[in-house]
């Protein structure tokens, strides 16, 4: 392996170790959020520290590559798509770390029936299984898994598009919860939010890949 | 504890004042780059810790040269055969001697006293290993060294300086008369030799100084300008002329 | 006048003018060649002469000279060379090195009687060699040695120096070096040098004229210390002051033949040898 293959692989492990963190700090907030549990939500406010520190790195370890290597064709993409796929982990676990905020600061865990209709839970699965997905796409250089990302998404924006209604709803008939349901409108924004991050790591696979860019482009 | 260093050394090409007060030192197993324009003195510098600058007439050196921690110059048990043993040099262009592959890489083990057979052989082995030749020219040791291509006459001449097993080892441009597989060749090979030398090497290519390098110092006109980590050389680095070089815009 | 025909025109003169030149040189070997030619024999090579030079062969001329030139190659080839070597290789202080050079050809500049007037005072009779192959031999080596110095240091100068660096830097003294590396490099220009210089020294005349040669001996050289025939001073007195100079013209003419052909046959081989050294200094 040459010097830059070398530096190469480093950083596509520490990419990879962001998208784990980044998945722990998402199924942590779940739990906490569903299963209202203050612990576990301190553990990811404790250990957004660390994702932030390794942003930090990587975008550094990119910079140096793009100074020393002048990396070019599908090195160059790759540098490129780790420098973005940073950024947009680096908000997903922003997006962690805000929701269980949200349990720290509510008094009472969240009302079952608020969480059923609107379907938050089956949110956060879709948005954790999502990521799972672009890992994998990621690591076993496979565009067709990323391609699949898209479809996913359909469905978060569903349930958002639907939540205005259902809170709507929810709230005219049970007036006392009206900071719970603006905690779950928030965490259901933040949910969709997680789901545009997640297609935007897809479209900058395929374009380390393939060397297409998706991005702003309507059909998909 | 560092391998090489200098104290506000100064030489002079006569009247000419080479170089300036330079302060610098390296450590054990790093390969440090000197870059900067052409004639500031970076060659002068690397010639200092193999003593070859002994063989311009009219050349004067103040200050410490240090190897090991022992000054190399005014020090009266060091014998500069012995020097060479443990400092050993590649030129710009490739300078087999007229002899056999063999027989080039052998030459420093003979001229050094070491003539057993079995031994010549296990050590020329080695270094061509060493310098990625081996498998190129295993069936051809017998042959003239000048029926290699140039990249691989290269190899040789580094082969040829690893035998007799130097610490370090100075590298003047030694790519510069290359092709670009060549020269990737060479790179990957200092960045392999790395782990058992300690490589000092001048390129004008700053390139070149990216990816092989840990530390890279920048000369102009005589003057050790900055001396610093590589990354930070080409990502931020403090003087202004230093980054005016590596950015291109110099002159 | 336009450039094109200046060109032409030039080239028109320096054409001519070569021609010209082979053209002499031709003519010289014309003449030797169709005077001499019949008298070309083994007998003429390999008797002694007789009946006052009209007759026989001129062996022990030839033999005198392969000695001289022998002997004055052992003298100059070492002295010379090593000369040279310490010239180019270990002098650093330029002034002494010009002071050298200039030496070297003044001694290369002096004329050959002269060094035959000083090999005979010094060798034949301060020495008390008398007249002898030894003092001939010394006396045509140092005729020689200039010659030698110089070829050698133009062979030394055309090598690269970063043959001596390459050597230097893995810890070679100079004398390895020189010996290792740069001698064998330089060997075939300096032989072809040395062959040269003896096609010069076997045509010699005034040098051996005091110091060895002898118009006839009835016997081959034992010694050292005897003198010998020669050929150049062979022919210079059968063509002169010999006993029958008319009759011995043929044996003069057939003298002067062996003579050039001597010399033409030592250039191929140095050509040659420079050829096969030049190979061989390659491969190891």
């Amino acid at each position: 392996m040459t010097h830059l293959d070398v530096e190469l692989k480093r950083l596509k492990d520490e990419i990879v170790e962001m998208f784990e963190l980044v998945t722990q700090q998402m199924k942590k907030s779940q739990l906490a959020f569903i299963g209202f549990d203050r612990e576990i939500a301190r553990e990811v406010n404790f250990n957004e520290k660390r994702v932030n520190a390794l942003e930090l790195k990587i975008d550094k370890d990119c910079e140096n590559i793009f100074a020393l290597f002048n990396p070019v064709a599908i090195d160059l993409r790759f540098v490129l798509a780790v420098l973005k796929i940073n950024s947009n982990l680096e908000r997903i676990g922003d997006i962690a770390d805000g929701i269980s905020r949200y349990v720290i600061g509510t008094g009472n865990p969240f009302d079952k029936e608020l969480i059923d209709i609107t379907r938050v839970n089956e949110m956060f699965v879709m948005a954790v299984q999502m990521l799972s997905d672009v890992q994998k796409a990621f690591d076993s250089e496979d565009t067709k898994i990323a391609r699949g990302i898209f479809q996913k998404d359909d469905l978060l924006d569903e349930i958002n598009e639907n939540a205005n209604s259902v809170i709507e709803n929810y709230i005219r008939s049970h007036e006392g919860n009206i900071s719970q349901s603006l905690h779950i409108i928030s965490a259901i924004r933040k949910l969709e939010r997680t789901g545009d991050q997640v297609k935007n790591v897809a479209e900058e696979i395929i374009f380390f890949l393939e060397a297409k860019v998706l991005k702003h482009v309507s059909e998909k | 504890m560092n391998k090489i260093e200098t104290k506000n050394l100064n030489l002079y090409y006569g009247t000419f004042h080479a170089l300036k007060g330079i302060t610098m030192s390296v450590k054990a197993n790093t390969v440090t780059a000197l870059i900067g324009p052409s004639g500031c003195g970076k060659s002068t510098y690397l010639r200092l810790f193999n003593r070859m600058n002994d063989l311009i007439p009219g050349v004067k050196i103040e200050g410490d040269v240090l190897l090991d921690e022992k000054d190399i110059y005014n020090n009266k048990g060091m014998r500069i055969d012995e020097l060479r043993k443990k400092v050993g040099m590649v030129f710009q262009k490739p300078n087999p001697f007229p002899k056999s592959i063999f027989e080039n890489v052998a030459y420093g083990l003979r001229v050094n006293g070491m003539n057993h057979a079995s031994f010549v052989e296990e050590r020329v082995e080695t270094s061509l290993k060493q310098a990625a030749l081996w498998d190129e020219v295993k069936d051809k040791l017998k042959k003239s060294a000048f029926a290699l291509s140039g990249g691989q006459q290269q190899r040789l001449c580094i082969a040829r300086a690893l035998a007799i097993e130097p610490s370090v080892l100075l590298m003047d441009e030694p790519a510069s008369a290359l092709d670009p597989i060549s020269t990737a060749k060479i790179e990957d090979l200092i960045y392999e030799l790395k782990n058992k030398y300690t490589i000092i090497i001048v390129t004008h290519n700053m390139q070149q100084a990216g990816r092989v390098s840990d530390k890279t110092a920048f000369f102009y006109l005589g003057d050790l300008i900055e001396y610093n980590d590589t990354n930070i050389i080409f990502t931020n680095p403090t003087d202004p002329k230093t980054q005016s070089y590596v950015t291109g815009r110099f002159g | 006048m336009s450039k094109n025909l200046k060109e032409k025109i030039a080239f028109w003169i320096f054409r001519i003018l070569s021609l010209g030149v082979l053209l002499i040189l031709f003519w010289i070997l014309e003449f030797i060649f169709v005077r001499g030619w019949h008298m070309l024999s083994w007998d003429f090579l390999t008797k002694m002469p007789e009946d006052g030079m009209t007759k026989g062969g001129i062996y022990p001329a030839i033999i005198g000279t392969l000695y001289l030139v022998a002997g004055s190659m052992i003298v100059a080839f070492p002295l010379g060379v090593m000369a040279g070597i310490y010239i180019h290789e270990y002098t650093l202080d330029s002034f002494f090195k010009r002071f050298i050079k200039l030496m070297t050809n003044n001694l290369a500049g002096i004329p050959s009687i002269v060094f035959g007037l000083f090999g005979m005072a010094l060798f034949v009779n301060t020495m008390k060699f008398g007249d002898s192959i030894i003092a001939g031999s010394l006396t045509l080596g140092l005729l020689a040695l200039p010659v030698v110095i110089r070829v050698t240091e133009e062979a030394l100068i055309a090598i690269d120096d970063s043959f001596r660096h390459g050597s230097y830097a893995l810890g070679a003294t100079k004398l390895q070096t020189v010996r290792k590396v740069i001698l064998p490099m330089a060997m075939p220009n300096i032989i072809t040098g040395l062959i040269l210089s003896i096609g010069r020294v076997s045509g010699e005349t005034a040098p051996i004229l005091f110091t060895v040669a002898a118009y006839f001996l009835p016997k081959l050289p034992t010694s050292l210390f005897d003198q010998v025939m020669a050929l150049p001073y062979h022919l210079y007195v059968i063509s002169t002051s010999g006993t029958k100079v008319a009759e011995s013209r043929d044996m003069a003419y057939g003298t002067a033949l062996v003579l050039v052909l001597f010399v033409l046959i030592l250039n191929l081989l140095a050509n040659a040898l420079r050829k096969y050294l030049g190979n061989k200094v390659k491969m190891n």
